[in-house]
């Protein structure tokens, strides 16, 4: 990770609601993600300063922006002076000017024309540029909206669910778009989606927030494959999420007991007793060939299951299972699509499988109950 | 007639003027600032709407009369002069344009004021290119219904002004007393003149109010 640029300490209160948010971007795409709701986009209002947080700091490239220890005495630098390009979801463009106009509108000065057809070139729209927004479309008006914030030389660029109304080719086009523009300008960018595949296209980084709180940061796959909470896992709506209790560390691994059926989990130091929340990677359950001999993957957490689906994905193949005996619960497996071709997977199909210890992880103890067979 | 034109052509010119001014300030204060007293403000200033006109005209005699602070501070003796009927028609017309403008400056959307605030605007500036010109045809709109009601005002300004011909006799004043004299010819002349004056800023109001055609 480079040196951090943006530097988010924030705290705000409302009757139902409570921000507390802590970043620290560098010149990267970081990925705000997280269900509706949990305060992405308040996250980036309060750091365009359209939103007053009760307490914190925020600082730009060694500006302070805001200061308040929730008393009076504060600093707050107004919106127009913080140099925080803000690209909103349904782009904000202007309706009563042309692309063009909507661009030079940051702009000030002789040149500032020019400047602006410049940037409408760079975003190859310069034949739209006398269009007024309603003549647009969607991807249009969304590259209008982001050449009319970085024309006006913003620190930082903040973009709230900048894609998520476009098709998927123009999706395609603008998040490789938006990497390049991160690269070329050196821009600290934070990116707010609810959708994981936009946060695989454009994130170097994510920051996973929930119920108002930032939860994990860290790089994507490293995220993905060890959440450190159930917030996480929540977030990100994995499957295989179970509630199981430890029976004992010992030197093979961390026993635990999941409804009635031993589990090996990777080891780890927690008390005997505890009641803890595991994820079981899809990917790291497999299937047991009766006929040959079984190779060190599947000597562990053996169990009978049941097919209850399959479905198979352009790179993936899915199948979800319900175990024959305890805990009687559903699991998801995932294989990459050629395997498993000559094993019987049709519904109501019964065979083995085995989990990898690896691939048990045991998350925070905390956290209200979760349906373990969803 | 001609006299009463130019005062009626007086009156309503500053009237508008008036009206344009405070009705677009008052109208910005209602639709984006929450103050404490705000509905109550806006149902005083709404109130000359359905007031008896001799009503709002006996509530002027007390804020331009004697001892109030328009008269004994300013030193402004604006009673029985072509200004007080100004003031009249002025807060007759008001409430007229405070409901269209209001309308149209809640209608803009408040994430365009804050996209032009990212975008380095400062507060006036986001007033001046973003929130007026996008309000323009409902504050328009307004403007032209209350100076079409100035032009009309009879009842305050009788009040306030009175009936003095070449000075305070305004146009509704001439068909008042040209009918109570019998000059019928007279009357008819001067209320079609006012009937034509009316229907043209109701049709430029209902212009106005049609989406814009883009």
């Amino acid at each position: 990770m480079s040196a951090e640029r943006l530097l988010v300490d924030i705290e705000k209160r409302y009757p139902a609601f409570h921000l507390q948010v802590r970043l620290s971007v560098g010149a990267e795409v970081m990925v705000l993600y997280g269900p509706s709701g949990a305060g992405k986009t308040m996250t980036l209002r309060a750091i365009a300063g359209l939103l007053r947080p009760d307490r914190g700091e925020i600082w730009l490239d060694g500006r302070l922006l805001f200061r308040s220890d929730g008393r009076q005495r504060a600093l707050n630098v107004p919106a127009h002076r913080r140099r925080v390009g803000l690209v909103f979801q349904d782009y904000a463009l202007f309706p009563h000017l042309t692309a063009l106009e909507n661009v030079a509108f940051g702009l000030r000065g002789p040149g500032r024309r020019e400047e602006a057809l410049r940037w409408l070139r760079r975003m190859r729209l310069e034949h739209v540029a006398h269009h007024y927004p309603s003549q647009l479309s969607g991807g249009q008006k969304q590259r209008v909206a982001i050449a009319r914030t970085l024309a006006t030389a913003p620190s930082a660029l903040l973009l709230d669910e900048p894609f998520s109304a476009l098709d998927p080719d123009a999706k395609g086009r603008l998040q490789r778009e938006l990497r390049e523009l991160q690269a070329e300008l050196g821009l600290p960018v934070l990116y707010v989606t609810h959708s994981l595949e936009d946060a695989f296209a454009v994130g170097h980084r994510i920051a996973v927030i929930a119920e108002g709180k930032v939860q994990q940061v860290g790089r994507l796959e490293e995220v993905l494959s060890s959440p450190a909470s159930w917030q996480v896992a929540r977030a990100f709506g994995l499957p295989n999420l179970v509630r199981a209790r430890v029976r004992a560390a010992a030197a093979d691994g961390l026993h635990l007991d999941w409804d009635g059926l031993e589990l090996l989990a990777a080891p780890r130091d927690l008390p005997s007793g505890r009641e803890v929340l595991a994820y079981i990677r899809p990917e790291e359950v497999r299937f047991i060939y009766p006929d040959r001999p079984l190779s060190a993957a599947v000597r562990h957490n053996r169990l009978r299951v049941r097919v209850v689906e399959q479905r198979l994905g352009r790179d993936f193949r899915l199948v979800r299972v319900r175990t024959v005996g305890p805990p009687w619960a559903e699991l998801e497996v995932r294989s990459p699509p050629g395997t498993y071709g000559d094993l019987p997977l049709d519904p109501d199909s019964e065979l083995e499988a085995a989990i990898r210890p690896a691939g048990i992880v045991v998350l925070e103890a905390t956290g209200p109950p979760v349906e373990a067979d969803h | 007639m001609l006299s009463a034109l130019i005062v009626s052509l007086k009156v309503v010119g500053v009237a508008t003027l008036v009206i344009g001014v405070v009705g677009t300030l008052l109208a910005l204060l209602l639709a984006r600032v929450r103050f404490p007293g705000r509905t109550l403000l806006e149902l005083v200033l709404t109130l000359p709407l359905v007031l008896p006109p001799t009503v709002v005209g006996f509530f002027l005699l007390y804020v331009l009369g004697r001892g109030s602070p328009v008269r004994d501070w300013l030193g402004l003796d604006l009673l029985f002069t072509w200004q007080g009927a100004a003031v009249a028609a002025s807060a007759v017309g008001l409430p007229l344009m405070l409901q269209s403008a209001r309308a149209a400056i809640a209608a803009v959307d408040p994430q365009l004021e804050d996209a032009a605030r990212t975008l380095g605007r400062s507060e006036p500036e986001v007033l001046l290119r973003v929130t007026l010109p996008l309000a323009h045809r409902g504050i328009l709109a307004g403007l032209f219904l209350g100076a079409a009601r100035a032009l009309g005002e009879f009842g305050a300004t009788l009040m306030v002004a009175g009936n003095i011909a070449g000075r305070t006799r305004t146009l509704p004043m001439v068909v008042y007393d040209a009918a109570l004299n019998g000059d019928l010819a007279l009357a008819a002349q001067t209320s079609l003149l006012l009937s034509g004056i009316a229907f043209l800023a109701l049709f430029a109001t209902r212009r106005l109010e049609q989406p814009a055609q883009r």
